[in-house]
């Protein structure tokens, strides 16, 4: 027995479980399940249901206790099975059932539920009430995603524990009292939360429904598969679930190392797009202004043919390839040596220049895991709001910062206290963000002038003394990325480097697009081969005779497209005018570019300008693996088949350069797995087998010391300090236009819709009305008119790639004139 | 039998102007909270300890003992509890009303007595005239320089708040007063910590204690605690409140020791019943105490033990006379819904099973009773107490459940012949 | 060699003069048994309302996974059944059934009952597959007929037979068999009612 460990008695086993842990928990950690609705592994308990009532002795004798609020002590002897032990949760389940109403047949959650099995377990046979049932209104959507019927109801406290406690928006509580008690929302407050489909999932009862899986299948008809979500790069573990070969749900899996079981609903109800019956399902082939459908060889052919003649007149370097951060690893390396290979060109990248440098994100030094969060003293998040592009990292800042811990009441550790009393938490975003609430200091700054701030910050002088000093403590863990499309993408790196200087500190650089990680791991980036070397690397002879020089970044490939330099372009799930922040250059140059070639799900408004147009598989038809922002690599699986003909990316690659006179040599997938386990330093061993059989929360790459060749030290050069009259910050929001968003009406239509956000001042210096007209460096749109007195005076906030508003530009100046 | 005066002796000697400040300070008052701010802590805790006296509030637990509990980490608070919603108690009520510089002064000294710098009144959201009264009381403490900065010029601060609650009787219970107090849902806390005194309002360490058991403090240190533990019973030290009401001649508040029997109190204290009319039973310490028959319990002695060995409460001194007229499943059934409407829905058992018993109690006093009824009510009831035991075996976070179960348990074992009655009739046969 | 012959002649004469056993099928039916596992019909309420609510815990019990059952919600102002929920989709591949009455033991509402029509033979697998179309019941309480123009139906079978319920009560205690638990429903897979209740007519 360790000084971190108790013995206590179950059942009359003798068990030696860690300190502080509650009854319930260690009884079921160690094969004992005891009953419970209310209690949560990841939230504070509340003893409501009184379902886990158990012998408990701790010395005077066995007392009927809840199991869920009572942590163990040494010694501790409990009974599970006793006579009154059973017969007080047979009263309560009657209790529970006397207002249930027996829809089972018609709930989404009959067959699944946990009443229904705790009542089948631990229930009595029948029941003696005779009387009328509590009656409410049937379903009342209490958002666009969430159904709520109160009957089914058994007061729990889960969702409304979620919402206040681990999502931080308190909009579904208790109304009324006693047996009138109802869970509700406030009266012309909508459950707009980006988590709502969380309480869906843990409402033990089908008092939450979701509007989308409603009614839609049984449990009984679902096949389901483990995968790992790609809305983010956080790598948050999921269930898939299917039924007659149509993706319905999506489940959070309770994965310590990511998610911990909560999803945002972006992620949880963001599969729509799949079954889109708006998917390309045939290759086209440009005719005149339209496309016409082609077979697989003709397309193909076609390719090979104009590729050939490109590299033939122009040299390689005239072939260009965008994106690969959409698909998984095995396509990345295959788009990786495609180009290395085949065509013999360095020029493609994942990052749509709206991100940071290739190197920092892949290689930075003293990278953190996002489990380091629960542990740090204090946080820094100087990049986007997470809440809207991170979001489940949000939710576990929050926590950290909080200092709830899950698990533990009132125990008298030194450690749970330290723990409880919550990491100081350090904010800085031009905006307001989702993290404020929660946030110990919260730094603004105008777009152009972060420079300035992070010298300030840096000097620790003035308003800042407190806050360096704050900083000062560590271990500190900073979440650095860029906070909008119009900041230089080098103040991250600046931030990070300042990072470096402070006490015991780790660095989690931030991009948003799915495998971004991955892909600049697999070498999709200009300067970057498989397995984090860099491109000038010697010793990786894996694929030969390879261009050594490195080559265009997504803004100089679209540069050289206008300037003629690139003859053909590839874009691979990659969507450059809705994407690419200066939207009007990715505009004229996919004019420009003579061949352009798209591997799509759909005819985004890239493809659309395609002169041939290739179907590829999407999420959940195909198998592989993909890499999240701290490293992990972890599975993806199939199961639904794709739409109509369509293939994975690296099968059409591999296709397409047999047809040009070479190959990939690939046969299969986890062909390209094992190579890359192979090939690759930083992912040496991690094959499939590994993944499925091995580590349930994935490996986290470089798996040891020396496997990774390039160790990135952030450069610490913030970039100009841009100063204007008008400044325009301009974030991604959950939901937005992208082009998976808009083949999911149900999200899509929850999008904030373009706005010009201004401070009233602002609007009143202005002189602008309802509309008003907005001029960034690089593309323009007249906007609704919102005033926001929470933004800086002298700052405009324009949402991305909202529906109709093109990117305005990376460039943080801007006029604004009424309309 | 005489009334022994202590609380209530202003306002018997000046019933017309007993509650204000003038009256107050002519009669003595305000003295004793002028020396304990020369005594400090220990030795106010020790006086208290001493004395003997008990929490007033119904648990009836040493209020000395409670204070030496209080952890040492400031801030720490001191909340009156004033939510006296339990049915036939109206003792503070009375005190808040003609004597509210009483409970004041008797602030003063507990806030002292416990370093306490922050001092809320939770008074319950029906007793508006008393709430008024209160805070116009507190106001003119404040005045005169009694509350706030520098009290009675010493370097002492206190700040006072009269917070006026919203309608719940759970609020009584101390630590969803405190929850009400900070905001939230008035929802009992989950115990363990089962004292305020070591995380209470605010997660501070705090001191909940009646307004009777305030009230008494000034006395104390004018008697000294010998000559207030003269006064009572040598267990149950001091004079006690009771509330008597129901089917006697002469309801009303009673100020008397401990140690008189229950037939003294009914008959000659409240003048026994009306004329040809019969005891059939009463409620010795309110709504949630389980009833007392005369067979069996008239000449008990009330003291705090030997009520509790009787397998009742004497709790906030709430006494309900019924007499032959009543019908017992009526009583019932009025005693639960109370509690039914006042569950605050928290815990399974309470939320679910005081509704059950109150609809089952209906059915049977409406004559469509069961012969099983009696099973399922009896039943159900132990689903919330186990075993139907007093002190109760609770299956709740806290008491109000089982308080509910009190009525049933009674009337089930001391008159299931009417149970039946009501079934085999197919009604109430006393209507 | 005689008396052998004589012996068998016997037998021969024996049988002449007794019943025939042998029904001139198809001309004539035999009654079947009360229980007799014939297709099946989704029946509705009195009121016209369908019973079905589309749960499909008929698909989950069947054994051969013949039946294909999807739920839709109803709509609010002309409600297909009672509730939040009704079958949307309901197809039964008569290929695949082994008639073994588990979707009837699983309906909690008695929406699916089998009549005893036994006559199922089609010329096109896809014919095969029943749809609401032929199992829901019309609103005059009549079933319809895979083939409605079909010489051979026998409508007598399906519209007059007895709807089999289900082995055992609902409460599963076997001596509440064939007690009324349920509203009466108009046509086949209906019983008679009870002594004391009025008839209702279909």
């Amino acid at each position: 027995m360790s000084e971190h460990t108790v013995r206590i008695v179950v059942d009359g086993r003798e068990l030696e479980v860690p300190k502080g842990e509650l009854v319930i928990k260690a009884a079921q950690d160690n094969g004992t399940y005891i009953p419970r609705f209310c209690w949560h592994p990841r939230m504070k308990p509340v003893g409501m249901c009184r379902m886990c009532l158990v012998f408990i002795d701790s010395g005077r004798g066995p007392m009927l206790t809840t199991a869920c609020t009572t942590p163990v002590a040494d010694g501790m002897k409990v009974d599970t099975t006793d006579p009154a032990v059973k017969k007080a949760q047979e009263g309560i389940l009657e209790f529970l059932l006397i207002n249930h109403p027996l829809d089972c047949p018609v709930c989404d959650r009959g067959g699944e539920c946990p009443l229904q099995d705790q009542t089948m377990a631990y229930g009595p046979g029948e029941s003696r009430f005779v009387e009328e049932k509590r009656h409410f209104e049937k379903p009342i959507p209490i958002s666009d995603l969430v159904m709520l019927d109160r009957e089914r109801c058994i007061l729990c406290a889960r969702c409304t524990r979620f919402s206040e406690e681990v999502s931080g928006d308190p909009l579904i509580e208790f109304l009324d009292r006693g047996y009138h008690t109802e869970v509700n929302t406030f009266p012309d407050h909508p459950f707009r939360s980006y988590f709502s489909g969380n309480t869906v999932q843990i409402c033990p009862v089908g008092a939450l429904t979701a509007t989308l899986y409603r009614f839609r299948a049984r449990p009984w008809d679902l096949v389901a598969v483990e995968s790992t979500c790609t809305h983010c790069t956080a790598g948050d573990r999921i269930v898939i679930q299917a039924s007659q070969n149509e993706i319905l749900r999506f489940l959070g899996v309770d994965a310590e190392a990511t998610n911990q079981g909560w999803l945002s609903d972006k992620c949880r109800f963001g599969f729509g797009y799949i079954n889109s019956d708006q998917r390309l399902t045939v290759p086209l082939i440009r005719d005149g202004d339209g496309f016409r459908e082609a077979t697989w060889g003709e397309a193909l052919d076609l390719i090979a043919q104009r590729l050939g003649d490109v590299i033939r007149t122009s040299g390689p370097d005239a072939v260009a390839a965008l994106g690969g951060a959409r698909g998984t690893n095995e396509d990345a390396y295959a788009l990786s040596k495609f180009m290395r290979t085949v065509v013999g060109s360095n020029n493609l990248d994942c990052r749509m220049d709206d991100t940071l440098d290739a190197e920092f994100l892949a290689a930075t030094v003293d990278r953190a895991l996002i489990s380091d969060i629960d542990r740090a003293k204090t946080i820094l998040v100087w990049g986007p709001d997470l809440k809207e592009e991170h979001p489940t990292l949000y939710l576990r800042v929050r926590r950290a910062a909080i200092g709830s811990v899950p698990g533990l009441v009132s125990s008298n550790s030194d450690a749970h206290l330290a723990a409880a009393a919550g990491a100081t938490l350090v904010v800085v975003h031009p905006r307001a963000t989702g993290l404020d609430p929660v946030a110990d200091f919260k730094l603004t700054y105008r777009p152009g002038s972060g420079a300035e701030l992070l010298a300030q910050l840096r000097a620790g002088e003035g308003r800042l003394a407190e806050v360096r000093a704050a900083l000062a403590e560590g271990p500190v863990v900073a979440l650095v990325g860029r906070t909008g499309s119009t900041e230089d993408p080098r103040l991250a790196e600046a931030v990070a480097a300042f990072v470096r200087t402070l006490p015991d500190a780790k660095i989690l650089p931030l991009a948003r697009r799915a495998n971004t990680y991955g892909a600049l791991d697999m070498g999709v980036a200009p300067t970057l081969l498989p397995g984090r070397v860099s491109i000038s690397e010697e010793t990786f002879t894996a694929w030969g005779d390879i261009p050594r020089k490195p080559g265009r970044d997504c803004r100089s490939i679209l540069e050289g497209a206008l300037a003629g330099d690139i003859q053909a372009l590839l874009l691979v799930g990659a969507d450059p005018v809705r994407d690419v922040p200066d939207g009007d250059l990715a505009d004229r140059a996919l004019d420009a570019v003579p061949f352009l070639v798209a591997v799509d799900l759909f005819l985004t408004d890239s493809a659309g300008r395609a002169d041939v147009v290739l179907p590829a598989d999407g999420f959940g038809e195909k198998e592989g693996t993909v890499t999240n922002l701290e490293g992990r690599v972890q599975k993806v699986n199939a199961i639904v088949p794709g739409a109509g003909q369509s293939r994975p990316d690296w099968s059409i690659l591999d296709d397409l350069a047999r047809r040009m006179g070479s190959s990939l040599g690939f046969g299969s997938a986890e062909a390209i797995a094992k190579e890359i386990a192979e090939v690759a330093p930083a992912y040496r061993g991690v094959t499939w087998d590994v993944l499925d059989w091995e580590a349930r929360d994935g490996v986290v790459v470089p798996g040891g010391e020396g496997t990774q060749p390039l160790v990135y030290l952030p450069a610490d050069t913030p970039g100009p300090i841009i100063k204007a009259d008008l400044v325009l910050h301009s974030a991604r929001t959950m939901y937005d236009d992208g082009v998976t968003m808009r083949h999911t009406p149900h999200l899509h239509r929850l999008a904030p819709g373009a706005a010009l956000h201004v401070h009233p001042d602002d609007a009143a210096r202005l002189g602008l009305g309802f509309r008003a007209r907005v001029v960034g460096s690089s593309g323009s749109a007249t906007l609704p008119v919102v005033t926001d007195p929470s933004l800086a005076r002298g700052v405009v906030y324009v949402p991305f790639n909202q529906p109709g508003c093109p990117p305005l530009g990376s460039d943080p100046r801007v006029t604004v004139e009424p309309a | 039998m005489n009334e022994t005066r202590l609380v209530t002796r202003r306002m018997a000697d000046h019933p017309a102007d007993s509650h204000t400040i003038e009256r107050y300070e002519a009669t003595g008052g305000y003295s004793q909270a002028r020396r304990s701010l020369q005594m400090g802590r220990e030795r106010l805790v020790e006086l208290v300890k001493e004395s003997g006296l008990l929490g007033r509030g119904g648990a009836a637990f040493p209020a000395g003992m409670k204070w030496s509990f209080l952890a040492p980490a400031r801030p720490a608070y001191l909340v009156v509890n004033a939510d006296e919603s339990e049915p036939g108690t109206y003792k503070d009520r009375q005190l808040l009303e003609r004597d509210p510089h009483q409970l004041v002064e008797g602030i003063i000294i507990a806030a002292v007595a416990n370093e306490v710098h922050h001092a809320f009144v939770y008074v319950r959201g029906e007793y508006a005239r008393p709430a008024r009264r209160l805070q116009r009381a507190v106001e003119e403490a404040y005045g005169r320089g009694y509350l706030g900065k520098d009290i009675f010029g010493s370097d002492y601060d206190l700040e006072v708040v009269v917070h006026l609650g919203a309608g719940a009787y759970i609020c009584g219970e101390e630590t969803a007063l405190l929850n009400s107090l900070e905001g939230h849902r008035g929802e009992p806390r989950l115990k363990p910590p089962y004292f305020p005194a070591a995380t209470g309002l605010y997660g501070k360490p705090t001191i909940v204690n009646n307004v009777e058991t305030i009230s008494n403090l000034p006395h104390i240190l004018e008697l000294g605690a010998d000559g207030f533990r003269k006064l009572g019973h040598p267990e149950d030290t001091g004079t006690f409140l009771f509330s008597v009401s129901g089917h006697v001649r002469k309801p009303g508040n009673y100020e008397l020791p401990h140690g008189i029997t229950w037939r003294e109190l009914i008959f000659e204290v409240a003048g026994g019943l009306r004329e040809g009319r019969t005891l059939k039973c009463w409620i010795p310490g309110g709504a949630s105490a389980p009833w007392f028959v005369p067979a069996d319990h008239l000449d008990l002695e009330i003291t705090k033990d030997a009520t509790g060995r009787a397998g009742s409460m004497l709790g906030s001194g709430a006494v309900v006379v019924m007499d032959d007229t009543t019908c017992v499943v009526r009583a019932a059934q009025r005693i639960v819904r109370f509690f039914a409407h006042e569950s605050c829905g928290q815990c399974t058992p309470c939320r679910e099973g005081t509704s059950w018993l109150e609809m089952i109690l209906g059915r049977i006093e409406e004559g469509a009773g069961r012969e099983v009824d009696v099973d399922v009510l009896l039943d159900v009831a132990d689903n919330i107490s186990v075993g139907l035991a007093w002190p109760p075996r609770m299956t709740t976070i806290c008491p109000l459940g089982p308080s509910a179960v009190s009525p049933v348990s009674s009337i089930t074992r001391y008159f299931k012949d009417e149970i039946m009655a009501h079934i085999h009739q197919a009604g109430c046969p006393l209507r | 060699m005689l008396t052998e012959l004589l012996k068998g002649l016997a037998v021969t004469f024996r049988q002449m003069f007794r019943p025939r056993v042998t029904t001139r099928y198809p001309k004539e039916f035999r009654t079947k048994p009360q229980r007799f596992h014939g297709r099946h019909v989704l029946n509705r309420y009195p009121d016209g309302m369908e019973k079905c609510i589309g749960c499909e815990l008929c698909a989950g019990a069947c054994p051969a996974r013949c039946i294909y059952v999807r739920g839709m919600d109803n709509p609010v102002d002309a409600p297909v059944s009672p509730g939040e929920r009704y079958g949307f989709v309901y197809e039964i591949n008569m290929l695949r059934c082994i008639f073994c009455g588990l979707c009837v033991e699983a309906c909690p509402t008695e929406a699916i009952t089998m009549t005893h029509l036994f006559e199922m033979s089609v010329t096109n697998r896809d014919d095969a597959i029943y749809t609401k179309n032929e199992l829901l019941m019309r609103p005059d309480g009549t079933v319809p007929h895979m083939f409605d123009d079909d010489p051979y139906a026998n409508y007598e079978e399906l519209n007059t037979a007895d709807g089999w319920l289900r082995a055992t009560a609902p409460g599963g205690v076997a001596a509440y068999e064939g007690v009324k638990m349920w509203q009466g429903t108009q046509g086949p897979a209906s019983w008679d009612p009870e002594p004391d209740q009025e008839t209702r007519d279909a």
